[in-house]
């Protein structure tokens, strides 16, 4: 799967460049109106049910059949290491979850796998995310924790500045597709914990980039093995300060992000949230210009095409 | 099936599910101990040496009750360990043939006496105030063998089976997932090897245990002389011998007529074999035994007293351990960290049967069976090894499991009161102390704010210092101190409080402790809280670069400049 994705950003992001440059040299690029019918970069989905401002989100990028296939399995990443209820916002919100686990199953995923590394007790974890209760109607979905190393396996990390193999969960290298679903929120040693800070949830030695290796570092190179077909935010409320497990200041902003470059959806949430009670640029999180430097997606938003939506 | 084999597959059942049961999350309610207050030998010793009347060991002391009605019907229907022995004879020796003669009281009279020598050796080192308790209560040895040695190989084989199933993966996708937590114990082999051989010595008699050596047998027996109702044999006995070679216990005499009813575990076995119907148990007065009962001789009984008294006078005099009440001068080593509520030393090794339900519970694994550590009296108590892991701030399981209150059964709030020592920078295996570098990882996993960083003259980095009034002593720093080999940070005994009465919380208001979580929600959270990522209060002033304002950046962020 990853290798595969590597392929098509490559030529994706390719053929933007190309466009980019055309575009600017023939002054089309200017008004963001004349790519109006084009997909959206980002979307930012504002509302007050959550499951509803999922739901547009992603059907602002096409649908979530642009994403699954018919007979696929899906593999998605929430944030639910935590033994926490969802007002704290250390874990994914259930019905953001929940929301994107019913869209797979619409578009006729056969198996859809909601899986995250527990730091927590494990059953705490479950049942006080609310996530397994949440998704426990969606047909062929099954909520799932991770600690155990025989579920991992290790896989090269190639042109890894810090990383040369990482444990990777087996079941997303079977997988088709692979959606993170992170809540916005602040991280101790990271800065920020988004989608690819997220992506640490399905990997096994965790422990050494924390230990062994800049943290910074290592996250750009797990991102460029673990890149996410689709990238679902939870902003309805973010983890403002104390994350990664809180308790810290819980802010309301009301949004869910959709994108399927996971740099532009962080680097969004960064721009749109207050962290440690002040305001951060993109390209001021250190993984997240680590990953646009080394090309694994776009932190400037002012040459994306982001969309609003209202639900 | 037999009557018997029901039961005693029954009441194994539940013992095995009470066992399972001590564990975190506690089943409130459930006396997860209940087996280990039933074994006589164990609540009798414990109430001498602790020289106090425990009303939790009354089970015990209804089933010496029983016993004087009934006979050593514990033995043959409920006790675990009888349970064990029984399944491994049968296992190793499934075609045993003896004769009559051969399986008769006398002719395996031989060592008979040997249980009551270990009693009164029991009896009179706890009444000199040492337990010795572990070394002969059956539930102890048998709980401590199903606590330490086989529930966490089961966990093992239950995680290997998974893994093994792999090939299922495409049916039943989800098996894969199923996670077993994995135990490890100190010293399990010293106490797979104690348990195997006790299960050997089938091999020369069945219930090798329960007939020589158990002193729990021996305490039943004692009482067990004339019981209400008993092994009665009509006239019409043909004296075939049936019942000799059927008798587990090798209870009946030469003469079939007589029984040793001290060694009778009326299982009825005999009853059954016998083929004019002879036999009944009830109480007709009819033929009485011949006055054949084990008789320790008197040389044997001041032995045995001798060395109970000499057990306890060499542990008393031995480098660690100072008798109760009294104030010698004793070596205790630095991190013998008794788990929280714990008793005073004394007293709590005088309590402690060495069961291992404690460490069976513990939450984290962090309690362990000790060998020699304490002394020879201290073998198999439990210690925290926090460089395994630490306390859960959030369990008190093993002061609710325990059968003698060695650790008290302690409130959550009291016990997270429980000062159990605490924590000391080694600063020449410090990665700041010694090496300049930054590291934050005590203050970022101690639970109570204990640890602070502050700027030391001729480092660029803040280092570490540990306050004592903050510190528990619960151990994740510790355990999650990234020098391998020995940790940087160690926790100490020193400042340990052990209250045998009284409230940790007034005692640590007493004392100037300040033990607050940095999380109110401390009561909620799981005990597996040691996330190493976990944010401390203030950071350090060397932490991140300044942005253009001069205010100090939080981690992973940069100045804003292009």
């Amino acid at each position: 799967m990853t290798s595969k994705t590597d392929r098509r950003e490559f030529l994706r992001s390719g053929l933007l460049t190309a466009a980019t440059m055309v575009g600017a040299t023939t002054g089309l690029l200017a008004p963001r109106s004349t790519m109006a019918q084009k997909t959206p970069d980002v979307v930012v989905s504002h509302g007050t049910d959550p499951a509803k401002m999922t739901r547009s989100a992603v059907e602002a990028l096409g649908g979530m059949k642009q994403f699954v296939k018919p007979g696929q399995k899906v593999v998605i990443k929430p944030n639910m290491s935590f033994a926490s209820g969802p007002e704290r916002g250390a874990n994914t919100h259930p019905a953001v979850v929940r929301e994107v686990a019913a869209m797979c199953a619409e578009a006729g995923a056969s198996r859809i796998s909601v899986v995250d590394y527990v730091l927590n007790d494990p059953s705490a974890c479950m049942s006080l995310s609310k996530i397994p209760e949440f998704c426990q109607d969606v047909p062929n979905t099954m909520v799932n924790h991770v600690k155990a190393r025989r579920l991992f396996q290790e896989v090269p990390v190639k042109n890894g500045k810090e990383l040369k193999s990482l444990e990777v969960l087996k079941e997303v290298l079977e997988s088709d597709v692979l959606i993170a679903v992170p809540v916005g929120k602040s991280h101790s040693s990271a800065g920020i914990s988004l989608s690819m800070k997220g992506m640490m949830g399905l990997i096994h030695n965790r422990v050494s980039f924390h230990s062994r290796y800049d943290l910074h570092t290592a996250i750009v190179d797990m991102a460029s093995v673990l890149k996410p077909n689709l990238v679902v935010i939870d902003g309805t409320r973010i983890l403002s300060s104390g994350g990664p497990s809180g308790p810290g200041k819980v802010i309301p902003l009301n949004l869910v992000i959709a994108s399927t470059d996971m740099v532009a959806a962080d680097a969004q949430m960064v721009a749109l949230g207050t962290w440690y009670d002040r305001k951060f640029t993109p390209s001021q999180v250190r993984h997240i210009r680590g990953a646009a430097e080394r090309g694994l997606g776009r932190m400037d938003l002012d040459n994306l095409l982001i969309v609003d939506v209202k639900s | 099936m037999r009557f018997q084999r029901v039961a005693q597959g029954i009441s194994f059942g539940i013992f095995a599910a009470l066992l399972v049961l001590a564990a975190y999350p506690f089943a409130e309610g459930v006396q997860v101990d209940f087996f280990l207050r039933m074994d006589p030998v164990l609540g009798v010793a414990t109430l001498i040496a602790a020289k106090v009347f425990l009303f939790f060991l009354i089970p015990a002391l209804v089933v010496l009750s029983i016993t004087v009605v009934a006979g050593r019907l514990f033995c043959g229907f409920v006790c675990p360990m009888g349970t064990t022995i029984d399944l491994m004879d049968s296992c190793l020796r499934p075609n045993r043939k003896a004769t009559a003669r051969e399986s008769s009281y006398e002719a395996t009279s031989r060592f008979r006496g040997w249980k009551y020598l270990l009693l009164i050796s029991i009896l009179v080192a706890a009444v000199a105030g040492t337990s010795l308790v572990h070394l002969g209560s059956p539930l102890s040895l048998v709980t401590r063998f199903f606590g330490l040695v086989v529930h966490p190989i089961l966990l093992l084989v239950a995680d290997q089976g998974i893994h093994w199933s792999a090939p299922l993966a495409t049916v039943y996708p989800d098996l894969q997932y199923i996670q077993f937590p994995r135990k490890v114990f100190a010293t399990n082999a010293f106490v797979a090897l104690i348990f195997v051989a006790i299960g050997l010595l089938v091999y020369v008699h069945p219930r090798f245990w329960c007939r020589n050596l158990c002193p729990a047998g021996a305490l039943m027996g004692f009482l067990a002389r004339k019981p209400l109702f008993r092994r009665t044999v009509s006239e019409s006995c043909t004296c075939c011998g049936q019942c000799s070679r059927a008798c587990p216990m090798g209870a009946i005499s030469e003469n079939p007529l007589h029984t040793v009813f001290s060694e009778c575990i009326m299982c009825e076995r005999c009853r059954e074999v016998c083929p004019v119907g002879a036999v009944g148990f009830w109480t007709a007065p009819s033929l009485e035994g011949a006055n054949i009962e084990p008789d320790p001789t008197r040389r044997g009984l001041l032995f045995s007293a001798a060395s109970g008294l000499l057990a306890a006078g060499l542990f008393r005099t031995s480098i660690h351990q100072p008798s109760v009440g009294s104030a010698d001068t004793v070596l205790v080593a630095g991190d013998l960290i008794r788990p929280p509520g714990a008793l005073p030393e004394p007293e709590f090794l005088s309590r402690c049967v060495r069961c291992g339900e404690c460490m069976k519970a513990c939450a984290t694994n962090t309690l362990q069976p000790i060998w020699l550590k304490a002394g020879l009296e201290g073998i198999f108590s439990p210690v925290l090894v926090t460089r395994l892991a630490g306390c859960a701030i959030t369990c008190n399981v093993c002061g609710k499991v325990c059968p003698t209150g060695a650790i008290r059964d302690l409130p959550l709030i009291e016990k997270q009161h429980a000062k159990v020592g605490t924590a000391w920078i080694n600063r020449s295996n410090c990665l700041v102390w010694e090496q300049d570098r930054k590291c934050l990882v005590c203050d970022e996993v101690c639970l109570y704010n204990a640890v602070s960083f502050k700027p030391v003259p001729g480092l660029k980095n803040a280092a570490p210092f540990v306050e004592e009034n903050r510190c528990t002593g619960c151990g994740w720093c510790e355990s999650k101190c990234p020098v391998q080999g020995e940790s940087a940070i160690k926790v100490n005994i020193l400042g340990e409080v052990r209250l045998a009465t009284g409230s940790y919380v007034e005692k640590a208001k007493e004392y100037g402790f300040v033990f607050k979580s940095r999380d109110n929600s401390g009561d909620k959270l799981a005990p597996e809280t040691f996330d190493p990522l976990r944010k401390s209060g203030a950071q350090p002033p060397s932490l991140g670069p300044e942005d253009e304002a001069g205010v100090v950046l939080p981690p992973g962020f940069l100045p804003n400049k292009q």
